[in-house]
């Protein structure tokens, strides 16, 4: 009995910490929602920091990621109008190629790029500020860092993500009307046929929720992993990796629960 | 603004006059500047929040206030580019800046090790005398013979 | 320490910002977001038919496997509607409320025929089938029956039918069979018409009979030469002769019996082979291949193995394309179609 004792302590612990964890970041979800829909959180200086959020998340690397997205998207429709063409099932292809990319692969590839350039950042970012006190050290000057250093981020990431979601989605649309059709406008009936098929109202309300809330994941739970972060710098690593893994966890998450809403 | 001495005797009773204070706020080498921010930028935030006051108003009080302590060459600078001195107006103009009833420079030989600080406070307070905010000293009791007799 | 003299205040630079046209910038990336958002929905809705005003046409079927809701009708391949709506009507049969765009709706006629068409593979298909277009327009509203054609469920019964056909075609090309007794029998008739007593051999079943005959007739010409000089009683014989030959039971009555039955023979033949014809013929409809077979009497006998050959041929084709399907398909079945 003697041995268990402790093991079991350790393991309490452990899930106490896992749960508290998780906790914390939804907490911080619904904080950061319910102030980034009050309007009086916004002045000029939020705002400023807003923009710059999102200039650095999204403006910058949206010329890269659209042309690697529509390279991306252009390759696996080929595969697909391809293997179609072979087994005789043509009329399929335009289908099966828009409901993979623009309703799965896209938004989660943008999630993905989106977490390792900037989940990663922010989580390092505020894991090193709550570590030297920075966080402290603004919040006993009378600021919000909510507002000041998180909710932007937290906007930031999900404007982000949904502007490389809807330009390469659009784009890709149209590199797949140019891979179905040929580079003609007379297919538009057939393609409008096909694209009223797979976007129901449903379709295009669970896309924008789920991008809204891959968005949210790439952003919150860095936040919440770094806010987490003993004052120790030694944990700045070990910070970073855990975060890192929730998020990808999370991302698979909510990428199978929509595919399971969807096709179950 | 009039430095007031608060002797201490030891760590526990400094945490207990900083948490008995609450509306103060504290000038402590455990509170960094914002390392991603210019000295100015970090001074002039505080308003930018606390009173909504658009950036360039805020940048010009706090560019008045370096002005004052004559600090404005560190305007542009970030923390890893400072010296403790530069640090210490930094943080205290922050402090400053939001206007609060009571400042708490906490332990000045820890945020001046290179100076004989206490003459360089009175100094640097001596500047800022014409505003209305208590500044309270914490340093420990052993550090008085540094403190010149009044 | 002495105090360092108070500096003129100078006027705060202004630094360039960090990022140049920041506002421009995040609002040309949001707005232009908003509007591919916007855009998308609109084109959405459009394409879901939103903004058309539509007519409906209610089609009933008898189940509603392979249908579903937004499923298009085409008329010659274009698509000129989709189903708005499924349900059950009271008789337990299935009502399929159409919605058929105001400008296409005519193309659809009181005389359009409605055939649902279920494939092999892929998904099912309304057709509408309009064949006299200067007919009266459908009206808004209106319920016809929905065809079905199910080429899953054809083929089962398609391959019953070859089965049977096939069982006809080895009955009749088997050496016991009726048709070749038939014939033999009709060569052996012929053989005998062509041998030294013609017709009468043929009739008579033999060269010995006809020769009796002959042997009678011969008899009685000697008869008549014997009995020339005799005079009333010569007449007398004749008489009986005569009856002999010709009268009711006389050899030449049972001749003429012979031909009718043969006769009769000839045309159960042309009877059995027209059969052939006609059971040919339905091979013909029946598949595709089976129309290289023409249903020449004559040939017949000789294409019976080459149609039996073929038939083989094209069920093998059947077979590998099913093992094809099967082998490509995931859900695989025991289908294996043999001759018989």
């Amino acid at each position: 009995m003697a041995f268990l004792t402790p093991f079991l302590t350790r393991r309490g612990a452990g899930l106490l910490g896992t749960w508290r964890i998780w906790r914390d970041t939804g907490r911080l979800a619904g904080r950061t929602l319910v102030t980034a829909c009050t309007p009086s959180a916004y002045n000029r200086a939020t705002r400023d920091v807003v923009m710059k959020q999102i200039y650095f998340t999204a403006w910058q690397i949206l010329p890269t990621f659209t042309l690697f997205a529509a390279l991306l998207a252009y390759v696996l429709i080929q595969i697909v109008v391809t293997t179609a063409a072979n087994y005789g099932l043509s009329e399929f292809a335009l289908e099966v190629s828009v409901r993979m990319l623009v309703l799965e692969i896209l938004p989660l590839l943008t999630a993905l790029f989106v977490a390792l350039r900037s989940s990663s950042a922010i989580n390092t970012e505020v894991a090193l500020m709550k570590i030297h006190g920075e966080i402290e050290a603004l919040e006993d000057a009378g600021v919000d860092t909510l507002r000041l250093e998180l909710m932007p981020r937290v906007i930031g990431g999900v404007v982000s993500v949904l502007a490389l979601v809807t330009v390469s989605s659009a784009l890709t649309l149209v590199l797949a009307y140019v891979a179905v059709y040929g580079p003609q406008l007379w297919s538009l009936p057939d393609f409008s046929r096909v694209m009223a098929k797979v976007f129901d109202a449903q379709i295009m309300l669970g896309l924008l929720l789920k991008t809204l809330a891959f968005g949210l994941a790439v952003t919150v739970i860095p936040v919440a992993e770094g806010l987490a972060t003993p004052r120790k710098l030694f944990m700045a690593p070990v910070s970073v990796l855990r975060g890192m893994v929730r998020l990808f966890f999370v991302l698979m998450l909510i990428e199978m629960l929509s595919l399971a809403y969807k096709y179950i | 603004m009039k430095p007031v001495m608060q002797w201490l005797d030891d760590d526990a009773g400094r945490r207990a006059l900083i948490a008995a204070h609450p509306e103060s706020i504290l000038v402590s080498p455990e509170l960094p500047l914002r390392a991603n921010l210019s000295v100015l930028d970090n001074i002039a935030m505080i308003p930018e929040y606390r009173e909504n006051l658009a950036y360039d108003a805020a940048a010009d009080r706090a560019w008045a206030l370096l002005g004052r302590v004559g600090q404005t060459d560190i305007a542009f600078r970030r923390d890893p580019d400072l010296n403790h001195e530069q640090r210490f107006v930094a943080k205290l103009l922050r402090a400053l800046v939001a206007n609060p009833p009571v400042i708490l420079v906490d332990r000045p030989g820890m945020l001046l090790p290179d100076l004989h600080y206490p003459p360089y406070l009175e100094n640097l307070l001596a500047r800022l005398e014409d505003l209305p905010n208590d500044c309270w000293i914490l340093d420990y009791r052993w550090n008085a013979p540094l403190y010149p007799s009044r | 320490m002495e105090r360092p003299p108070v500096p003129e205040p100078v006027k705060r630079p202004i630094v360039p910002p960090l990022v140049k046209n920041l506002e421009l910038k995040i609002g040309l990336l949001l707005s232009f977001t908003l509007l591919l958002i916007a855009a998308f929905a609109l084109y959405v809705l459009h394409a879901r038919g939103a903004f058309e005003d539509t007519r409906s046409l209610v089609l009933i079927a008898e189940n509603a496997e392979g249908i579903n809701v937004g499923m298009p009708m085409t008329f010659s391949g274009f698509p000129i509607g989709k189903v708005k709506r499924l349900d059950l009507g009271a008789k337990g049969e299935v009502r399929i409320e159409m919605a058929i765009p105001e400008r296409d709706a005519r193309w659809l006629k009181q005389t359009s025929v409605f055939l649902l068409e279920k494939n092999l593979l892929g998904a099912a298909k309304i057709k509408a089938y309009s064949t006299d277009l200067g007919d009266a327009p459908l009206p808004d509203g209106e319920t016809r029956a929905l065809l079905t054609g199910d080429i899953a469920q054809e083929i089962p019964l398609l391959v019953e039918r070859m089965k049977g056909i096939l069982t006809n075609v080895q009955a009749m090309t088997a050496g016991e069979s009726a048709i070749n007794r038939t014939l033999g029998s009709v060569a052996t008739v012929a053989d005998r018409m062509a041998g030294e007593y013609g017709i009468l051999e043929g009739v008579l079943g033999g060269p010995e009979q006809a020769m009796q005959v002959v042997g009678v007739l011969q008899k009685t010409n000697s008869l008549l030469a014997h009995l020339d000089g005799v005079s009333l009683k010569v007449d007398g014989i004749l008489a009986k002769t005569d009856s002999q030959v010709f009268g009711p039971d006389g050899v030449m009555d049972q001749t003429r019996q012979s031909v009718a039955k043969v006769n009769a023979i000839l045309g159960d033949a042309r009877d059995s082979l027209r059969k052939v014809d006609v059971i040919l013929a339905n091979a013909q409809t029946a598949s595709a291949d089976v129309t290289r077979i023409t249903g020449n009497v004559s040939a017949a006998t000789a294409d019976m193995a080459r149609l039996r050959a073929d038939v083989d041929d094209s069920l093998r084709k059947i077979n590998h394309l099913i093992n094809e399907i099967n082998r490509k398909w995931p859900f695989a079945r025991d289908v294996e179609i043999r001759t018989p």
